[in-house]
C-alpha cells in the first residue's frame, strides 16, 4: 500500500479552481501471480472556492494573478508543491484561446509540482468533466449509456460513456458567460456564437445595448434547444454546426442515452433556484433554467452530476493519472518524461517490426519528427498477447535501431505498448542500447495526436504514473 | 425367413432410395462436423433461450470462461454443453497423458532425463517417485551440466505436456538472456520427464545451484491446458519445507505472456539472490 497526492487545477472561462486528491495504490494480484498494482481508492481531500479567472486584457490571462490564486490555495490546504506527486493543470473553454494560454499553463504546471502536467483540448476536457461529474461511473455501475453535458462559461463539453468506455465526445460554444452585462442590464460583452443564436430569435446583442431578461431568455432557450439537438433529442438545424468549437470532435450518439448528466457552473445554477436571473452579470442562471425547461419538456431523464461546478477540476485531479502495467522496464533516472508526442504505429508497420523489417518504421519516425518539429517522441504500439522469442527480438532490434538513429543523444527513448510485454521488450532493447536512457511501459491506451507524460516510479519501482493527454489551444 | 441374398437386395434398394433423396444421412454428418463446438467463438454463443437481457448476459460471458448462460434441459445440461464439457475434459486428460515430443526438445537443445517413474501410470499414482531423479539421470546431470551455477533452470512435464510445448520456447530464451544480462551464471538447461515440482530440490542438490527454477506444466483445468508455472527456490534441498518455494503461475497466452514472464522471473531471481531467501521469506516489494 502506498498513498500519493494529486492536484487538479482548472483555469476555466469564468473560474479558476484547485482540488487535491489522495490515491491509495495497492498490489491486488494474488500471491502466486506477477504483480498488478492498481489505484484502489481516490479521495478528494481539499476543494478550493471558485475564483473568477483574472484577465489582463480581453485576450490575455493575468498569469501572475492566476499563480497567486493557486499559491494561496496550496497554503490554505497546507500542501507544499514538493509533496504533490501527480496531477494536471487544464485550461478550458475560452481561456484556452487566450494568446498566452500555453505559457500560463506551462508556468503553472512547473510551479504546482514536479509531475503536474499541462493539458488542453476540447475533447480531453469533455472526458475529464464527464468523469468528474460521475456520468462515467454511472455508466459503468449500471452498464448503460450516459451523456454528460458540462455547461461552463464559454463552452459545453459533451461526452458519451457506455459501460465505462468513452464512446463519443464533442464541444459547442454554448455557455453562461457568452453574454456579460453591467449592473443596469447593458451588454458589456457578447461572443460570436451567442450573437449567432440571438440572431435566429431576433434579439440583438450589440455591446452597449440594454436588454431585458425576457429577451435574454429567448436566446438561452435557443441555446438549450441547440444542446438538445446536439444529443439527438431534437432534429438538428444548420446553426448547430456553426457553434461547434474549433478543433473538437463530432459528437454522436447512436441510441438514446439512459441518462443525461449536467455539470459545470451553469448546472450549478439549475439546482439553486436563483431568484435574480442576472445575479452573476451574465446569462448563466437563465441558461440553466432554459436547459431544465427544455430537457423536462422532452421528457429526457436528466440529473445534476455528483459534482457540478467542480466537475472539471475534480476530473483533472482524480481521473487524468493512470498507472502503467506492473512489469515494465526503465533505466535509472529516466523519469519524469514530459510532453512527449505519441507516434502511434499502424498495424502494418507493427507487423513489419515483428517480422524483422525496419524500413517502414524508420520512414515513419523520421516523418513524424519532421512534421511535429521535435527531436523526441513516444513510440506507441499495440503489441501481441503472446509473442514468440523471435518476434520479440525482431521488434526490439527494429525499435532500437530506428530510435537510436533518429532520436539524438541524450534524449531519452520511450516505447509504450498496449499488451503486457514491456519488461521483456525493454530488456531486449536495453541489450542493443546499453548506454541509452530508455523506458518501456505497457497497459497504456493512447489516441492519435496525444501526448504522454510519465512520472517517477511508485510502489518500490513496480509502476509509473502515466498521463495521456492532448495539448490543443484554440 | 429371409436369406442373405434377399437382405443384400433390400439393403441395395434402400441405399438407392437414399441416394435419390439427396442422402440425408451424409448431410447430417456434415452439419455435425462443420462447426467446432469447442471453439472460443462457439463458446461465446448464448444457448439460453429467451434471456431477459441478452446483452447483459453477453457481457457477463465475456468476463468469464465459466459455462454460464448455457440453459438446461429439465434438470440436466443441454447436449451441446455436455459435449463441450467432455471435449474440454478430453483435452485436459490428453495434456496429462501426452508426452512432450522429442523434436520439440531437440530444437531447444535440451536433453532429457527421467525421474524414478518408469511410465505415466506410475507417475500419476506415485507422486513421491516423481520428485526423485533415477540413478542414470543423476549420472547424466553430473556429466553434462555446469556445476555450482548461480541459477539452474530446467523444464518438466508436470501435469501438462501441452503447457510445456506452448510456452517453453518463448520463456526459456528470455529468462536465460535476462539472467545473463544481470551477470549471473546460468546452468545447462535440460528436461525432466515424469517430473513433479519437488524434483527441483534433488536437482539443486546434485548441481549445487544457488537458485533452482523449474518451468512446468500445471494441472489442466477445463478453461486451459496451456498454463505453466515457475517454481523457484533459494538454496533448495530435499526435505525442505514447501514454504520456501516462490511461484509465478498462470503463464499462458491468456494469462501472463511467456516472454514477459521470463523477464519478470529473472527479476524475482535477482531479488532472491540479493536477499538470500525465497518463498514466504522473500520480500517481493
Amino acid at each position: 500500500m502506498e498513498e500519493i497526492l494529486s492536484v487538479g487545477i482548472d483555469i476555466g472561462t469564468s473560474t479558476t479552481q484547485v482540488v487535491f486528491a489522495r490515491f491509495t495504490l495497492d498490489n491486488t494480484a494474488g500471491y502466486f501471480s506477477a504483480p498488478h498494482v492498481t489505484i484502489c481508492d481516490k479521495k478528494i481531500v481539499y476543494k478550493s472556492q471558485a475564483v473568477f479567472t483574472p484577465l489582463k486584457t480581453a485576450s490575455l490571462i493575468d498569469g501572475a494573478a492566476v499563480r497567486a490564486i493557486v499559491d494561496k490555495e496550496y497554503a490554505k490546504a497546507q500542501i507544499q508543491p514538493t509533496e504533490v506527486q501527480t496531477g494536471a493543470v487544464i485550461i478550458t473553454g475560452e481561456s484556452a484561446r487566450k494568446e498566452n494560454a500555453a505559457e500560463v499553463l506551462r508556468q503553472l504546471s512547473e510551479f504546482a509540482g514536479e509531475f503536474v502536467v499541462s493539458t488542453a483540448g476540447p475533447d480531453l476536457e469533455s472526458v475529464i468533466a464527464g468523469k468528474g461529474s460521475g456520468a462515467w461511473q454511472y455508466s459503468m455501475r449500471n452498464e448503460c449509456l450516459t451523456v454528460n453535458l458540462d455547461v461552463g462559461g464559454g463552452t459545453t463539453n459533451l461526452a458519451a460513456f457506455e459501460d465505462g468506455e468513452t464512446i463519443s465526445v464533442g464541444c459547442y460554444d454554448i455557455g453562461g458567460r457568452l453574454v456579460r452585462l453591467d449592473k443596469d442590464g447593458t451588454i458589456s460583452y457578447s461572443s460570436e456564437a451567442a450573437r449567432l443564436a440571438a440572431d435566429t430569435v431576433g434579439v440583438s446583442l450589440s455591446v452597449g445595448r440594454r436588454v431585458s431578461a425576457a429577451e435574454l431568455e429567448r436566446v438561452t432557450d435557443k441555446m438549450a434547444a441547440l444542446l438538445a439537438q446536439s444529443v439527438g433529442l431534437l432534429p438538428e438545424e444548420p446553426l448547430l454546426r456553426r457553434v461547434k468549437t474549433a478543433g473538437s470532435s463530432d459528437f454522436q450518439t447512436i441510441r438514446k442515452p439512459s441518462r443525461f448528466f449536467f455539470s459545470g457552473g451553469v448546472a450549478a445554477c439549475m439546482e439553486n433556484e436563483e431568484t435574480n436571473p442576472l445575479a452573476f452579470g451574465d446569462i448563466g442562471v437563465l441558461l440553466g433554467q432554459s436547459i431544465k425547461k427544455t430537457f423536462s419538456a422532452l421528457s429526457a431523464p436528466f440529473q445534476p452530476g455528483g459534482e457540478t461546478l467542480r466537475a472539471t477540476v475534480v476530473g483533472a485531479g482524480s481521473y487524468t493519472t493512470s498507472l502503467s502495467g506492473s512489469t515494465i522496464f526503465y533505466t535509472e533516472g529516466v523519469f519524469p518524461l514530459k510532453n512527449l508526442p505519441v507516434c502511434k504505429l499502424t498495424a502494418e508497420e507493427e507487423t513489419d517490426c515483428f517480422e524483422g523489417r525496419t524500413e517502414k518504421l524508420g520512414q515513419r519516425v523520421r516523418r513524424f519528427l519532421q512534421q511535429n518539429q521535435t527531436s523526441e517522441l513516444a513510440l506507441f504500439l499495440e503489441g501481441k498477447s503472446d509473442p514468440t522469442y523471435k518476434e520479440l527480438q525482431n521488434l526490439a532490434n527494429a525499435a532500437a535501431a530506428v530510435l537510436e538513429q533518429e532520436v539524438p543523444v541524450p534524449k531519452p527513448l520511450l516505447v509504450s505498448v498496449r499488451r503486457d510485454m514491456a519488461k521483456a521488450l525493454g530488456l531486449a532493447m536495453h541489450r542493443c542500447l546499453p548506454d541509452r536512457k530508455l523506458a518501456v511501459i505497457d497497459s497504456v491506451q493512447v489516441g492519435q495526436n496525444d501526448y504522454i507524460d510519465v512520472g517517477r516510479p511508485l510502489m518500490e519501482g513496480l509502476v509509473v504514473p502515466v498521463i495521456v493527454k492532448t495539448l490543443l489551444f484554440g | 425367413m429371409l436369406d442373405e441374398a434377399t437382405i443384400a437386395r433390400i439393403a441395395e434398394e434402400v441405399i438407392r432410395e437414399l441416394t435419390k433423396y439427396g442422402v440425408p444421412a451424409a448431410e447430417h454428418t456434415k452439419q455435425e462436423t462443420g462447426e467446432d463446438i469447442d471453439s472460443p467463438e462457439s463458446k461465446r454463443e448464448t444457448l439460453l433461450t429467451n434471456p431477459q437481457d441478452g446483452e447483459a448476459l453477453q457481457k457477463m460471458k465475456r468476463a468469464t470462461t465459466a459455462r454460464i448462460g448455457v440453459g438446461r434441459c429439465g434438470p440436466r445440461l443441454n447436449t451441446r454443453t455436455m459435449l463441450t464439457l467432455r471435449a474440454d475434459h478430453a483435452k485436459a486428460r490428453d495434456a496429462v497423458f501426452a508426452d512432450v515430443t522429442p523434436n520439440f526438445l531437440e530444437e531447444l537443445g535440451l536433453f532429457t532425463v527421467q525421474t524414478c517413474c518408469g511410465d505415466k501410470n506410475t507417475y500419476v499414482t506415485r507422486p513421491d517417485l516423481g520428485r526423485k531423479l533415477c540413478p542414470e539421470a543423476v549420472e547424466t546431470l553430473e556429466q553434462k551440466c555446469r556445476k555450482r551455477p548461480d541459477v539452474q533452470i530446467f523444464a518438466a512435464d508436470g501435469l501438462s505436456s501441452t503447457a510445456v510445448e506452448a510456452n517453453l520456447s518463448r520463456i526459456l530464451p528470455v529468462l536465460t538472456d535476462s539472467l545473463t544480462d544481470k551477470g549471473l551464471t546460468v546452468g545447462t538447461p535440460f528436461y525432466v520427464r515424469f517430473g513433479r515440482v519437488g524434483v527441483e530440490d534433488h536437482v539443486a542438490e546434485i548441481l549445487g545451484a544457488k537458485v533452482v527454477c523449474v518451468l512446468l506444466g500445471e494441472r489442466p483445468g477445463l478453461a486451459t491446458a496451456e498454463s505453466m508455472s515457475a517454481y523457484l527456490v533459494y538454496n533448495a534441498h530435499v526435505g525442505m519445507p514447501e514454504s520456501k518455494r516462490t511461484v509465478v503461475s498462470n503463464i499462458h497466452k491468456n494469462g501472463l505472456a511467456a516472454v514477459e514472464a521470463g523477464a519478470y522471473i529473472a527479476d524475482v531471481i535477482g531479488k532472491m539472490l540479493a536477499q538470500k531467501a525465497s518463498g514466504v521469506d522473500l520480500k517481493k516489494g
